[in-house]
Formats: C-alpha cells, structure tokens, sequence
C-alpha cells in the first residue's frame, strides 16, 4: 500500500452566518479572507506537507480550486515549486492541473516539465476538468468542458512526447509550433492520476492509457461501483489493473482513543462537508458539465448534498475515518478489502483542524496505521 | 376562429444532420416564431392567438424541445446559417418573425445577416445585446424559485412553467435545453457584443415589446434595441415579468396584431 499526504489548504474562517449563505464557493465574497491569516495558513500548510517526509509518506498532493474558501490553492504548480525544493524524496502528485479551465494547455505541459526537471523526476501529474462552480468562476462554458479537456490531455502528453516543434490543429487550441522546453525528465512523461466522480467515460478512458484512476468524495458503497468499473475498463483493455493505480481519497482522523478522535474529529469532518461542501446545487452541476447520460444517470442515482449527510453517517458510509490507531487500522483495511485499492490519499488535515492535532493526526497515523500496511504488501 | 387551435401539425424534418421538430397552424402570411431558452416543443395559447392571423411557424432550435442537438452549432452566428437553411427548406422567400428572449436575440441576428428574409421583427424582451452597465441576471445560476421570481409577476402562474415538483423528463429536458444555451450564452454571457454594431442592416419594420416588471433582462437593452434599430418602436406590457407571451398572451398578442395593421397601409403603399 501506498500513502500519500493530502492536503486542501481550506480558509477555516467563516463569516458568522455562513449557514445561512448558500455557498462556500462563487458567491461567497473574497471580503471574507484576511490575507494576513493567510500568510500564516499557507506557511503553516506547506510546513505540514513538508513534514510527510520525515514520516515517511510515500507523497504528498496539492490540488487546484477557485475562488472559495474550500481550497486556497488556485495554482496547485506553485504550491509544487514551493514543495519541490523543500523536500527530497517525497513524490509531490499535482491531482490535478484544471485542464479546462486554462486558456493554453501549453502553460501545464511547460510548467509540470520545470517541476519535474527540479525534482528529479518527482512529479506525479493530474489531470481534472474543475469542479462545476468553477465553471461560473472562470466563465468557461461548461458544455464544452470535456472536450476541452481531451484535447488540452491529447496535446501535453504529445508535447511531452513527441519531438518538436509540431503543428497542433484541434477544435479548441491552434498552435503552429509546439515545442516544450524543458521536456519532462520522467519518460515518456510523468505518471498520469485522474481524480474522478464516477463517470463512465472516464473509468474506462483512464483504464485505457493505464493511468491511476482516483475517487473523490463518496460513500463506500459509490466507490466500489466507481473502481469496479475501472476495473472492468482495464479487462476490457486486455489487462488486469493493479491495485497501485487504484487510489482512494480520504480524510482520516487518528487520536489516541476513538472517544478522543470522535470527540475532536466531528467538527473538523462537518467543517469539511457541511461547510467547505457547501455548493449551490446549480453552481455544482452546470449545463453540459455532464453528459445527458451521466446526467440522468446521477438523478436516479438519488445522492444528495453532502450538507445532508450527518456526521455519523459520514464516518459510517466511508466518507471519513475517525478513530484510534487500532480502529483506524481495522475500518482502512475493512475498506481496503472492500473497495481493491492500493493507493491511500490521506487527507490528515481536515477542515478547520488546528496545527497541533493534524502534526498528531499525522505522526499517528504515520507510526501505527501505515506500518501495518507495509508490512502486509511486503509479505504479500 | 375560436382560438383553441389544436389543428397544428408536426413535422421532424431532416436538416442540418439532426432531427428537427417543428409544429406549424394557422393560415395567412407566414409567421416564423422564435422560442425562448427554455419551454420548447409545446404549442401554447400564444400560439394559437397568432394562428388567428398568420400561418405560425415554430420550430424547436437545435438541442431543444424535441429538436436533436446538432454537434456544429455551438454559437449564435451557427443557429443564424441553420435558419436560413431552414428557411430555404421550408421554401419560405422571406417570413414575419416574432421570437422571445432568445429567439428574439436570434431574430435581430437573422435580420441582420439577410435583412431580405424578415419581412418584420417583433422581439420580446430580447437578450443579445453588450451592455456592461445594464447586465441581464445570472439565469444559468438560478434555482427553481429564484427563476419563477426573475421571469414571473404572477408566481401561481409561474408554478405552471416551472413546476415545484419536476419529473425525470423535465429535469432532463431542462438540462438539455440548458446545455444548448450555454453554448450559444455561456460566454460572451447572453450576448454578441458586436450585434450593437450591426443593427443598422436591419431593414424590418421593428417592434420591441417589454414586460414592464422584467427583473431578468434590464429595460435598457430594450431602449438600446429601439435606438439601434431604423424606426424601431418599443412597447411596454404592463403586470408582466420576462415572458409577456405565456403571462399575458393576449395583451401581448393583441400589440402584435397593432404593429401589423399598421404595416399593412405601409404595405399597400409601397405596392402602389
């Protein structure tokens, strides 16, 4: 198994009557950031990745989100460059670059290269389409969000790939002459994760190209049908998917006893879900993001907001692990059993989790959760 | 005529690569009708009203209605040549054009690309036009009941276009038609900001109706519609939100019919 430290990089202060507001995304004024807690906060964050090293994490994530208080890193390349060259041996995983969201898909290609260049070949790249919300942020027309992502995730990767420069005549980009300097070091090109939301399409597109397929926030139950499907996009490639390239995205909160987790763990978790979750049903879902099919395909499916799931149906259902190591150990292997993943993104900084308990949460974690399962994968 | 004409027929004619839904009644001069961003493929009493006086032409855009989504259209000067194809298959030399919202935008466009084909245009509360300081409202934002409050007065009334309770197929639906608008509005929002620059080739005679409370789109773009447009006249529709046709039909229809027998002198005049 492998274990790689995730990070958000949420703005924990809401205004006072955010419950009443109906997002914390688009709408939600940037009057309520303080950039000089903000100083602080990205400071401290970055220190907190950092530290996945010394622990011994296999990585680490950063991640791109717009104009919210969710998630503060518009640039997730930045918060790599700035990881890069505090760290040595830590995969640093980009999940992802929005794709759909840039004007000139050229900018990613050169700027995860540099980044991977830097490292030493340390660069795991992802690739994502930006969350629906992010549509209205950046005015980009969300009907033509998927083409526009396979065109710009065409173009990179024969960027990074083919020698130049080339002509690049597509429907969204129009390039005469394409040729990335600095080309990547890792070859062909960095490893490809696509974080998802269970949309068929993209189970077996990321099956085809061997890529590592990632869930996002799900109850378990969702998650087995997502990998399943992945799964059986590998067979139907000719292959049978390793469980390495199979990843599961989860905030986990680890104290000494289940009582102590529990007692501080549920207003980080709610923080996460009932607050930084809280969507605009219209702003998460804008026309054409998805296609008719998979449209009608999550109206049947009957998953509401995650602002209506309570707490303990939260931990219940497996959209967080909250426990002593023991406990901990227990539910990730139980999911593990369950769902065939092979790759943990360990979201151990939660919502508006002090630094204090996530240094614990993570040197927990690191020294009684991840052993078990090392030791179990180098039996195996 | 008795004004409950359910006589109308339905053809799906092949054009443009897709399936086309169009429902067509009524007898006179022919009346193309350009619906909303929303609602179509249903024959409403509007309709009707016009029927009265003109032989009623009302497709449903590509990706609308029942209309099948036609992958090449992904902007306004695309819908504007599948029109005029349309036209052409329909043997229509030139048409009356009544369109709404959107269809209204669309209208100002058609007659702008080939004035000869629009014998008059009435837009009712058009979109379309660039006017940074009167922005028309986020409706791809808006929730069911934010958008029975932008486009209604009357929110009974409104509950019958937009119902509280959707289905699976009206979810659908909406979606679909949603989808088909953001391409032709999604970005630049609602608008062409170079139509300001092209209304000059209008030759139509021009009639611009408003709903006195539409809290969507600013009256402003309808005083900016009748400036730009040579002898563009522009009316208001009082107790009337965004959509004068479904919430007062026969007010609205009866201003049509006003333009028109204004027209008709002018008309005989220019055959003399």
């Amino acid at each position: 198994m492998k274990f790689f430290m995730f990070h958000l990089m949420p703005y924990p202060h809401l205004p006072e009557d955010f419950d009443e507001r109906e997002s914390a995304w688009v709408t939600l004024s940037n009057s309520n950031y303080d950039p000089t807690i903000g100083t602080g906060l990205y400071n401290r964050y970055l220190d907190e990745l950092e530290y996945a090293e010394q622990l011994g994490f296999d990585g680490i994530c950063v991640n791109e989100h717009h104009q919210n208080a969710y998630g503060t890193m518009p640039s997730p390349n930045l918060m790599a460059a700035a990881l890069v060259r505090r760290t040595e041996k830590l995969q640093i995983a980009i999940v992802g670059n929005g794709l759909p969201l840039r004007d000139h898909p050229l900018r990613v290609a050169e700027e995860v290269a540099m980044l991977d260049v830097i490292s030493g070949g340390r660069i795991i790249s992802g690739f994502v389409r930006g969350i629906g919300d992010e549509y209205f942020s950046m005015s980009i027309d969300p009907s033509t969000s998927r083409e526009r992502y396979s065109e710009a995730h065409d173009l990179i990767i024969k960027a990074w790939t083919t020698e130049g420069p080339f002509r690049w005549i597509g429907k969204h980009y129009r390039l005469n002459y394409v040729n990335v300097w600095p080309r990547p070091l890792q070859q062909p090109h960095p490893p490809i994760w696509i974080p998802a939301f269970g949309s068929t399409e993209t189970m077996s597109w990321a099956a085809e190209r061997h890529y590592t397929y990632l869930s996002v926030f799900a109850p378990s139950k969702l998650l087995k049908r997502w990998f399943d499907g992945y799964r059986a996009g590998a067979n139907a490639a000719g292959y049978e998917a390793p469980r390495d390239k199979i990843g599961i995205l989860l905030p986990i909160y680890v104290a000494e006893t289940d009582k102590e987790a529990h007692d501080q763990g549920r207003q980080y978790v709610t923080w996460l879900y009932h607050k930084g979750l809280k969507h605009k049903f219209e702003h998460l879902f804008p026309p054409g993001y998805m296609t008719d099919h998979s449209w009608g395909r999550f109206l049947q499916s009957g998953l509401g907001a995650y602002s209506d799931v309570s707490y303990e149906d939260l931990v219940k259902q497996g959209y967080a692990v909250v426990g002593s190591p023991a406990t901990v150990r227990e539910r990730l292997a139980e999911l593990a059993e369950e769902l065939g993943f092979g790759l943990v993104n360990a979201l151990l900084h939660i919502g508006d989790m002090p630094h204090d308990h996530t240094i614990r949460n993570m040197e927990l974690f690191a020294r009684e959760v991840m052993p078990h399962f090392r030791a179990q994968s180098a039996a195996a | 005529m008795s004004g409950q004409n359910d006589q109308h027929v339905v053809r799906h004619l092949d054009l443009g690569g897709g399936q086309i839904h169009l429902m067509r009644a009524g007898a006179g001069e022919e009346l193309l009708f350009l619906h909303p961003a929303a609602g179509a493929g249903f024959w409403l009493p509007f309709h009707d009203l016009l029927a009265e006086r003109f032989d009623v032409i009302s497709p449903d855009h590509p990706g609308f209605g029942e209309s099948d989504r036609l992958e090449w259209i992904d902007g306004m000067e695309d819908l504007v040549y599948f029109y005029l194809d349309l036209l052409e298959e329909l043997e229509l030399e030139s048409v009356h054009v009544v369109g709404a919202s959107l269809g209204g935008w669309l209208g100002a466009e058609l007659a702008v690309h080939q004035p000869s084909k629009v014998r008059s245009l009435v837009m009712v509360d058009p979109i379309g036009l660039d006017l940074p300081a009167h922005p028309v409202e986020d409706i791809f934002a808006m929730n069911p009941d934010e958008l029975r409050a932008a486009l209604f007065v009357d929110q009974q009334l409104a509950l019958q276009f937009i119902s509280p309770e959707p289905d699976l197929d009206m979810l659908m639906r909406a979606f679909k038609e949603k989808t088909s608008f953001a391409r032709l509005a999604w970005n630049p929002f609602c608008c062409n900001p170079k139509l300001h620059l092209r209304l000059h080739r209008v030759t139509a005679p021009t009639l611009v109706l408003w709903g006195s409370d539409d809290r969507l789109v600013p009256l402003a773009h309808g005083e900016h519609y009748r400036d730009l447009i040579a002898g563009a006249r522009l009316e208001i529709i009082e107790d009337c939100g965004h959509a004068p046709l479904l919430e007062q039909p026969d007010r609205t229809v009866a201003a049509i019919g006003r333009f028109h027998d204004e027209l008709a002198p002018d008309a005989e005049e220019r055959a003399r």
